[in-house]
Protein backbone atom coordinates (compact mmCIF):
# COMPACT_ATOMS: atom_id res chain seq x y z
CA UNK A 1 0.00 0.00 0.00
CA UNK A 2 1.18 3.45 -0.67
CA UNK A 3 2.72 5.22 2.30
CA UNK A 4 0.53 8.30 2.10
CA UNK A 5 -2.57 6.16 2.43
CA UNK A 6 -1.11 4.22 5.34
CA UNK A 7 -0.09 7.35 7.18
CA UNK A 8 -3.53 8.84 6.68
CA UNK A 9 -5.11 5.70 8.04
CA UNK A 10 -2.84 5.72 11.07
CA UNK A 11 -3.42 9.40 11.74
CA UNK A 12 -7.18 9.06 11.78
CA UNK A 13 -7.20 5.75 13.67
CA UNK A 14 -4.26 6.07 16.06
CA UNK A 15 -6.52 6.40 19.09
CA UNK A 16 -7.99 2.95 18.46
CA UNK A 17 -4.71 1.13 18.94
CA UNK A 18 -2.03 0.72 21.57
CA UNK A 19 0.99 2.91 20.99
CA UNK A 20 3.41 0.03 20.83
CA UNK A 21 1.43 -1.56 17.98
CA UNK A 22 1.35 1.45 15.69
CA UNK A 23 4.71 0.81 14.14
CA UNK A 24 3.89 -2.82 13.54
CA UNK A 25 0.59 -1.91 11.89
CA UNK A 26 2.35 0.64 9.70
CA UNK A 27 4.93 -1.84 8.50
CA UNK A 28 2.33 -4.50 7.85
CA UNK A 29 0.10 -2.09 5.96
CA UNK A 30 2.97 -0.86 3.79
CA UNK A 31 3.70 -4.45 2.85
CA UNK A 32 0.03 -5.30 2.34
CA UNK A 33 -1.81 -5.47 -0.92
CA UNK A 34 -4.04 -2.56 -2.04
CA UNK A 35 -7.09 -4.83 -2.07
CA UNK A 36 -7.00 -4.94 1.76
CA UNK A 37 -7.82 -1.25 1.96
CA UNK A 38 -11.56 -1.72 1.53
CA UNK A 39 -11.76 -4.43 4.14
CA UNK A 40 -9.66 -2.38 6.52
CA UNK A 41 -12.21 0.41 6.30
CA UNK A 42 -15.06 -1.93 7.18
CA UNK A 43 -13.40 -3.21 10.37
CA UNK A 44 -15.71 -2.24 13.21
CA UNK A 45 -13.32 -0.48 15.58
CA UNK A 46 -14.56 0.51 19.03
CA UNK A 47 -13.68 3.82 20.61
CA UNK A 48 -11.79 3.41 23.92
CA UNK A 49 -13.34 6.64 25.23
CA UNK A 50 -16.82 5.24 24.73
CA UNK A 51 -15.91 2.05 26.52
CA UNK A 52 -14.52 3.86 29.56
CA UNK A 53 -17.73 5.89 29.79
CA UNK A 54 -19.86 2.77 29.49
CA UNK A 55 -17.61 1.14 32.07
CA UNK A 56 -18.21 3.94 34.54
CA UNK A 57 -21.98 4.01 34.14
CA UNK A 58 -22.94 0.45 33.26
CA UNK A 59 -19.81 -1.46 34.19
CA UNK A 60 -21.41 -3.32 37.06
CA UNK A 61 -23.81 -4.90 34.58
CA UNK A 62 -20.91 -5.93 32.34
CA UNK A 63 -22.13 -3.89 29.39
CA UNK A 64 -18.64 -2.50 28.72
CA UNK A 65 -17.38 -6.05 28.17
CA UNK A 66 -20.31 -6.91 25.91
CA UNK A 67 -19.67 -3.84 23.79
CA UNK A 68 -16.05 -4.61 23.04
CA UNK A 69 -16.95 -8.20 22.19
CA UNK A 70 -15.85 -10.03 25.34
CA UNK A 71 -19.24 -11.67 25.66
CA UNK A 72 -18.06 -14.41 28.00
CA UNK A 73 -16.54 -11.97 30.46
CA UNK A 74 -19.61 -9.77 30.10
CA UNK A 75 -21.86 -12.58 31.26
CA UNK A 76 -19.50 -13.25 34.15
CA UNK A 77 -19.59 -9.62 35.15
CA UNK A 78 -23.37 -9.43 34.87
CA UNK A 79 -24.00 -12.51 36.98
CA UNK A 80 -21.68 -11.34 39.76
CA UNK A 81 -22.83 -7.70 39.97
CA UNK A 82 -19.59 -6.50 38.40
CA UNK A 83 -17.47 -9.02 40.30
CA UNK A 84 -18.82 -7.72 43.64
CA UNK A 85 -17.67 -4.25 42.66
CA UNK A 86 -14.01 -5.27 42.64
CA UNK A 87 -13.89 -6.27 39.01
CA UNK A 88 -15.87 -3.13 38.21
CA UNK A 89 -13.09 -1.02 39.73
CA UNK A 90 -10.32 -3.02 38.05
CA UNK A 91 -12.06 -2.74 34.68
CA UNK A 92 -12.14 1.05 34.93
CA UNK A 93 -8.39 0.84 34.50
CA UNK A 94 -8.24 -2.10 32.10
CA UNK A 95 -11.09 -1.41 29.72
CA UNK A 96 -9.34 1.14 27.48
CA UNK A 97 -6.41 -1.16 26.86
CA UNK A 98 -8.76 -4.11 26.43
CA UNK A 99 -10.67 -2.17 23.79
CA UNK A 100 -7.48 -1.31 21.96
CA UNK A 101 -6.32 -4.92 22.10
CA UNK A 102 -9.68 -6.06 20.69
CA UNK A 103 -9.37 -3.53 17.85
CA UNK A 104 -5.93 -4.91 17.12
CA UNK A 105 -7.39 -8.42 16.95
CA UNK A 106 -10.01 -7.19 14.52
CA UNK A 107 -7.59 -5.69 12.02
CA UNK A 108 -5.04 -8.45 12.53
CA UNK A 109 -6.86 -10.66 10.06
CA UNK A 110 -6.48 -8.06 7.31
CA UNK A 111 -2.78 -7.47 7.86
CA UNK B 1 -7.93 -13.86 25.35
CA UNK B 2 -5.53 -16.76 25.23
CA UNK B 3 -6.20 -20.21 26.71
CA UNK B 4 -3.88 -19.80 29.67
CA UNK B 5 -5.23 -16.39 30.60
CA UNK B 6 -8.79 -17.65 30.50
CA UNK B 7 -7.92 -20.64 32.65
CA UNK B 8 -6.06 -18.53 35.19
CA UNK B 9 -8.96 -16.11 35.27
CA UNK B 10 -11.50 -18.89 35.72
CA UNK B 11 -9.40 -20.45 38.47
CA UNK B 12 -9.20 -17.18 40.40
CA UNK B 13 -12.89 -16.47 39.84
CA UNK B 14 -13.85 -19.92 41.09
CA UNK B 15 -11.60 -19.53 44.12
CA UNK B 16 -13.19 -16.20 44.98
CA UNK B 17 -16.67 -17.54 44.24
CA UNK B 18 -16.31 -20.62 46.41
CA UNK B 19 -14.68 -18.62 49.19
CA UNK B 20 -17.56 -16.15 49.19
CA UNK B 21 -20.12 -18.94 48.97
CA UNK B 22 -18.51 -20.81 51.86
CA UNK B 23 -18.60 -17.65 53.96
CA UNK B 24 -22.23 -16.94 53.04
CA UNK B 25 -23.22 -20.55 53.66
CA UNK B 26 -22.05 -20.30 57.25
CA UNK B 27 -23.71 -17.03 58.21
CA UNK B 28 -27.45 -16.61 58.20
CA UNK B 29 -27.89 -15.06 54.80
CA UNK B 30 -31.31 -13.53 55.35
CA UNK B 31 -30.31 -11.71 58.49
CA UNK B 32 -27.08 -10.01 57.66
CA UNK B 33 -27.36 -6.56 56.17
CA UNK B 34 -23.96 -6.12 54.56
CA UNK B 35 -24.22 -5.81 50.81
CA UNK B 36 -21.45 -6.25 48.24
CA UNK B 37 -23.44 -5.06 45.23
CA UNK B 38 -22.09 -1.70 44.09
CA UNK B 39 -25.14 -1.01 41.95
CA UNK B 40 -27.55 -1.60 44.81
CA UNK B 41 -25.47 0.42 47.24
CA UNK B 42 -25.38 3.38 44.87
CA UNK B 43 -28.88 3.40 43.42
CA UNK B 44 -30.84 1.60 46.12
CA UNK B 45 -32.59 -0.68 43.65
CA UNK B 46 -31.66 -4.28 42.92
CA UNK B 47 -29.37 -5.12 39.99
CA UNK B 48 -30.11 -7.96 37.52
CA UNK B 49 -28.05 -10.39 39.54
CA UNK B 50 -29.06 -9.44 43.06
CA UNK B 51 -30.12 -12.56 44.89
CA UNK B 52 -27.84 -14.95 43.04
CA UNK B 53 -25.89 -15.81 46.19
CA UNK B 54 -29.09 -16.35 48.17
CA UNK B 55 -30.39 -18.46 45.30
CA UNK B 56 -27.28 -20.67 45.21
CA UNK B 57 -27.30 -21.01 48.99
CA UNK B 58 -30.95 -22.11 49.05
CA UNK B 59 -30.16 -24.53 46.24
CA UNK B 60 -27.41 -25.99 48.42
CA UNK B 61 -30.00 -26.40 51.16
CA UNK B 62 -32.11 -28.30 48.65
CA UNK B 63 -34.84 -25.71 48.12
CA UNK B 64 -35.06 -25.65 44.34
CA UNK B 65 -38.32 -23.71 44.17
CA UNK B 66 -37.08 -21.03 46.53
CA UNK B 67 -33.88 -20.75 44.48
CA UNK B 68 -35.79 -20.17 41.24
CA UNK B 69 -38.11 -17.67 42.87
CA UNK B 70 -35.18 -15.70 44.29
CA UNK B 71 -33.29 -15.39 41.05
CA UNK B 72 -33.24 -17.88 38.13
CA UNK B 73 -29.72 -16.71 37.26
CA UNK B 74 -28.63 -18.53 40.42
CA UNK B 75 -29.27 -21.86 38.70
CA UNK B 76 -26.98 -20.93 35.80
CA UNK B 77 -24.32 -19.77 38.24
CA UNK B 78 -24.65 -22.98 40.26
CA UNK B 79 -24.27 -25.12 37.13
CA UNK B 80 -21.21 -23.14 36.00
CA UNK B 81 -19.65 -23.36 39.46
CA UNK B 82 -20.30 -27.11 39.60
CA UNK B 83 -19.09 -28.00 36.10
CA UNK B 84 -16.19 -25.65 35.38
CA UNK B 85 -13.77 -26.86 38.12
CA UNK B 86 -13.83 -30.44 36.80
CA UNK B 87 -13.58 -29.28 33.20
CA UNK B 88 -10.71 -26.97 34.07
CA UNK B 89 -8.92 -29.75 35.92
CA UNK B 90 -9.43 -32.15 33.02
CA UNK B 91 -8.07 -29.66 30.50
CA UNK B 92 -5.08 -28.63 32.59
CA UNK B 93 -4.04 -32.19 33.48
CA UNK B 94 -4.42 -33.57 29.97
CA UNK B 95 -3.11 -30.33 28.37
CA UNK B 96 -6.21 -29.92 26.22
CA UNK B 97 -8.23 -26.87 25.30
CA UNK B 98 -11.80 -28.17 25.09
CA UNK B 99 -13.07 -25.62 27.64
CA UNK B 100 -11.39 -22.78 25.76
CA UNK B 101 -12.91 -23.95 22.46
CA UNK B 102 -16.35 -24.18 24.05
CA UNK B 103 -15.94 -20.74 25.56
CA UNK B 104 -15.11 -19.26 22.17
CA UNK B 105 -18.02 -21.06 20.50
CA UNK B 106 -20.41 -19.82 23.16
CA UNK B 107 -19.14 -16.28 22.67
CA UNK B 108 -19.78 -16.44 18.93
CA UNK B 109 -23.22 -17.90 19.54
CA UNK B 110 -24.12 -15.20 22.05
CA UNK B 111 -23.10 -12.49 19.61
CA UNK B 112 -25.72 -13.59 17.09
CA UNK B 113 -28.73 -11.29 17.06
CA UNK B 114 -31.27 -14.12 17.15
CA UNK B 115 -29.73 -15.36 20.40
CA UNK B 116 -28.67 -12.08 21.96
CA UNK B 117 -31.98 -10.20 21.75
CA UNK B 118 -34.13 -12.88 23.48
CA UNK B 119 -31.49 -13.27 26.18
CA UNK B 120 -31.26 -9.52 26.79
CA UNK B 121 -35.06 -9.41 27.03
CA UNK B 122 -35.03 -12.25 29.55
CA UNK B 123 -32.39 -10.51 31.66
CA UNK B 124 -34.42 -7.29 31.58
CA UNK B 125 -37.62 -9.10 32.59
CA UNK B 126 -35.69 -10.81 35.36
CA UNK B 127 -34.36 -7.43 36.45
CA UNK B 128 -37.86 -5.95 36.61
CA UNK B 129 -38.94 -8.97 38.62
CA UNK B 130 -35.96 -8.44 40.95
CA UNK B 131 -36.93 -4.83 41.59
CA UNK B 132 -40.54 -5.88 42.08
CA UNK B 133 -39.47 -8.50 44.61
CA UNK B 134 -37.33 -5.91 46.37
CA UNK B 135 -34.23 -8.10 46.64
Amino acid sequence: MDSQKVDMYLMTNAKYFQGQHLNYIREKLLAADDSKWGMLQTADLKDPTTSILVSVFAGSLGIDRFIIGDTGLGVGKLVTCGGFGIWYLIDLFLIMDATKAKNMEKIQMFL
Amino acid sequence: MTRNRLYLFLFLALLAGYGYLFYMFNVNIHEHSYNVCLFKNVTGIACPSCGVTRSVVSLLHGHLKEAVLLNPLGLITAVIMAVVPFWLFYDVVLKKDSLYKTYQKTETLLKKKQVAIPLITLVLINWIWNIYKGL
